[in-house]
């Protein structure tokens, strides 16, 4: 097994390995077009190199008010004046950007690009901002920063922007508990490895390789390479601390999921409408696990303490306390897929998401006509591997946990039919399976290092 | 600068030509060279691995491998001209598999579940890498891989779970069927309620 790897954090943006944190509770995402020439965007972008947020830990107490942290598409490489060479030296999928694997990712209906928000999904995205605030006056004066410095470059147009903001207890809109359980990683979150990592067969576990999240470094293919070969990554300089993103902006139908649940719960006889919907997403709405707690909520439960996101499925293995179509069992199966993990760990992400939209008060089941939901946002070494690997053979097919044809039944596409069995005796018939989510819009990017970002600055990156 | 490929080769939706699909299953097509000790040593394993399933355990074990193949052939069937007799100046391994899923996944379930299986198939094979890291492994599998030129499967829509749970299905739900025609209905609820928890998985 290799050593524990000293990760680069100056070099790597920051938010990807740890979260920026709670204190952060407003998040733009400010997609750009260039419509200039890469020189003139080569000299705006380097004013925004030097803003960028880096991985480096703060000093106690100094702790920014605001972040900024930068990620681009193929077509914002080549804006930037990228050479087609280079451009060609990252993965395919990312070339080819998001919209254009619709029909694989289940983006269908009405989730389909050609509805898609303008601005996303139609090649105008080049360059992503993210900017993380403590306060709205943080953020508006972040913001005004962002657009007077545009303004003063020329040639670039926000094309689309993305406001969003934490709702109370770190809950989306469906209203559970969100964003706390994430991958641990060798050298950076091993203390999270029980519950985060690789389920081995002893009942121990073990922290990720950081290859599987950050470019140029081990991954969990090479770390067992006597050769010591990294794995593939873009050409250098951008090749190297940088990771692949997934953006994708979720709209949630908070009341026809009220309504789903309150009727299908009439004549569901393992309990109320709180039961249901926690088995078709496998946790409490305060986040506590189903396979742990299979009867009720526990009254009082915080998932960010030590122990609580650790658990296993093998004492579960027939889905009685955690359905096997559960939308946690199906995104992360931990050890339910068998042979010591090895079909699942390979398929990890970090993620990043934030809501967007007011809440739709408690108990209220008329859609107001708000939009709601929430920014997926995930960080991974390969899109198609990770991201899509879940997305694809996980979430929107049910055939590796013996489910046919079933899709999440929260966030799966039914194609007009669809179900989800809740596993009892005798069992319950989740169904119809209605769209509580739509897709309206998403990107594929990538999030350079520091020394990249210089590289793309300077003209230098090939 | 060095530019690497990111991804080995073509990389379609399923992770394979668009050929080797339809529906839901892929066909995967392997043809390697191989050496010497090969010709006498894969006849043995094919041979053991044939009276010995246990050895083959687990590869039965994954559900989305609908069958794995492997055979040593010298000569290709006489088709007529313009095809030319004869034998191979060397033995190939013919490879093929029908699998659901991606073809990336399949191959990492190769590489880390099956990981002394493959060394003992493709060991003696011109040009093998090790199984693991997955890497190298999963070039070797591409450069050797050959696109049917005509793939057809009688169920597309179908994994090999879904018909075994099917067929399962169908001999539970027959004998419900059958004992209904005697069953009150108070029984006859009874039995409805027995035969859901029974065959839920296959719901």
């Amino acid at each position: 097994m290799a050593a524990s790897v000293r990760m680069d954090l100056g070099d790597i943006q920051g938010d990807i390995l740890r979260a920026y944190g709670n204190d952060y509770d407003c998040t733009t995402y400010a997609f750009m077009k260039i419509e200039c020439p890469p020189e003139q965007a080569r000299a705006w972008f380097t004013g925004v190199v030097d803003h960028v947020t880096t991985a480096a830990p703060w000093p106690p107490g100094e702790k920014p008010l605001t972040t900024l942290n930068v990620s681009v598409t193929a077509r914002g490489l080549r804006a930037l004046g990228v050479s087609e060479e280079v451009v060609g030296s990252f993965s395919r999928e990312f070339r080819d950007g998001m919209s254009s694997r619709s029909a694989l990712l289940g983006d269908v209906g009405p989730s389909d690009p050609k509805s898609w928000e303008p601005g996303l999904g139609s090649g105008d995205a080049h360059i992503l901002l993210t900017i993380n605030a403590q306060r709205t006056s943080d953020h508006e004066r972040a913001l005004g920063k962002m657009k007077a410095a545009m303004d003063a470059a020329g040639g670039l147009r926000i094309v689309y922007q993305a406001d969003t903001e934490l709702l109370p207890g770190s809950r989306e809109h469906f209203g559970y508990a969100d964003g706390f359980a994430q991958p641990a990683i060798e050298g950076t979150s091993d203390d999270k490895a029980r519950g985060g990592g690789v389920p081995l067969k002893d009942g121990e576990w073990r922290a990720l390789a950081p290859g599987e999240f950050i470019l140029g470094y081990p991954d969990e293919d090479t770390r067992v390479d006597p050769k010591k070969r990294l794995p593939n990554a873009p050409a250098a300089p951008l090749g190297r601390s940088g990771t692949y993103m997934v953006w994708r902006k979720l709209y949630q139908d908070v009341a026809l999921w009220r309504r789903v649940m309150r009727d299908a719960a009439k004549l569901y006889e393992g309990g109320d409408e709180h039961t249901l919907s926690a088995k078709v997403v496998g946790r409490w709405t305060n986040g506590a696990p189903l396979v742990k707690y299979p009867d009720k909520a526990p009254a009082s439960f915080d998932p960010q303490t030590p122990g609580g996101n650790d658990f296993r499925y093998d004492k579960d293995k027939d889905g009685m306390r955690c359905p096997l179509g559960a939308h946690i069992r199906r995104s992360n199966p931990r050890d339910a897929l068998g042979f010591e993990g090895h079909l699942s760990f390979r398929h990890r992400m970090i993620r990043r998401g934030m809501p967007y939209g007011k809440v739709l008060p408690e108990g209220v089941t008329a859609d107001d006509g708000e939009d709601r939901g929430l920014v997926f946002v995930s960080f991974q070494a390969s899109i198609s591997r990770q991201f899509e690997g879940v997305q694809v053979q996980w979430l929107n097919a049910g055939n590796i946990f013996g489910l046919g044809h079933d899709k999440d039944f929260l966030l799966g596409d039914p194609h007009g039919t669809g179900k989800m069995t809740i596993p009892g005796k005798p069992p319950f018939f989740l169904s119809p399976q209605e769209v509580f989510v739509r897709t309206r819009g998403g990107e594929y990017l990538f999030v350079p290092g520091m020394t990249a970002l210089a590289a793309l600055a300077d003209g230098t990156a090939g | 600068m060095s530019v690497q490929t990111s991804s080995p080769g073509p990389i379609t939706a399923t992770g394979t030509q668009p050929r080797n699909h339809d529906g839901q299953v892929i066909a995967i097509t392997v043809f390697s060279t191989i050496k010497l000790p090969g010709r006498l040593f894969l006849p043995v394993l094919f041979q053991v691995t044939r009276r010995v399933p246990k050895l083959t355990a687990t590869l039965r074990e994954l559900s989305f491998i609908h069958f794995a193949r492997w055979c040593v052939i010298g000569k290709l069937p006489y088709n007529g001209p313009p095809q030319k007799k004869g034998r191979f100046r060397y033995p190939h391994m013919y490879f093929e598999s029908n699998f659901n899923g991606g073809w990336e996944e399949y191959i990492d379930a190769f590489s880390h579940i099956l990981t002394s299986g493959m060394t003992a198939f493709w060991g003696t094979s011109y040009g093998f890498p090790k199984p693991l890291p997955t890497a190298p492994f999963k070039r070797y599998i591409q450069d050797n891989e050959t696109e049917a030129d005509h793939y057809y499967c009688a169920y597309p829509d179908a994994t090999s779970t879904m018909i075994q749970r099917a067929l399962e299905l169908d001999e539970k739900l027959a004998a419900l069927r059958r004992d209904a025609k005697r069953m009150q209905p108070d029984a006859f609820a009874a039995a409805y309620r027995a035969f859901l928890t029974d065959a839920q998985n296959a719901l």
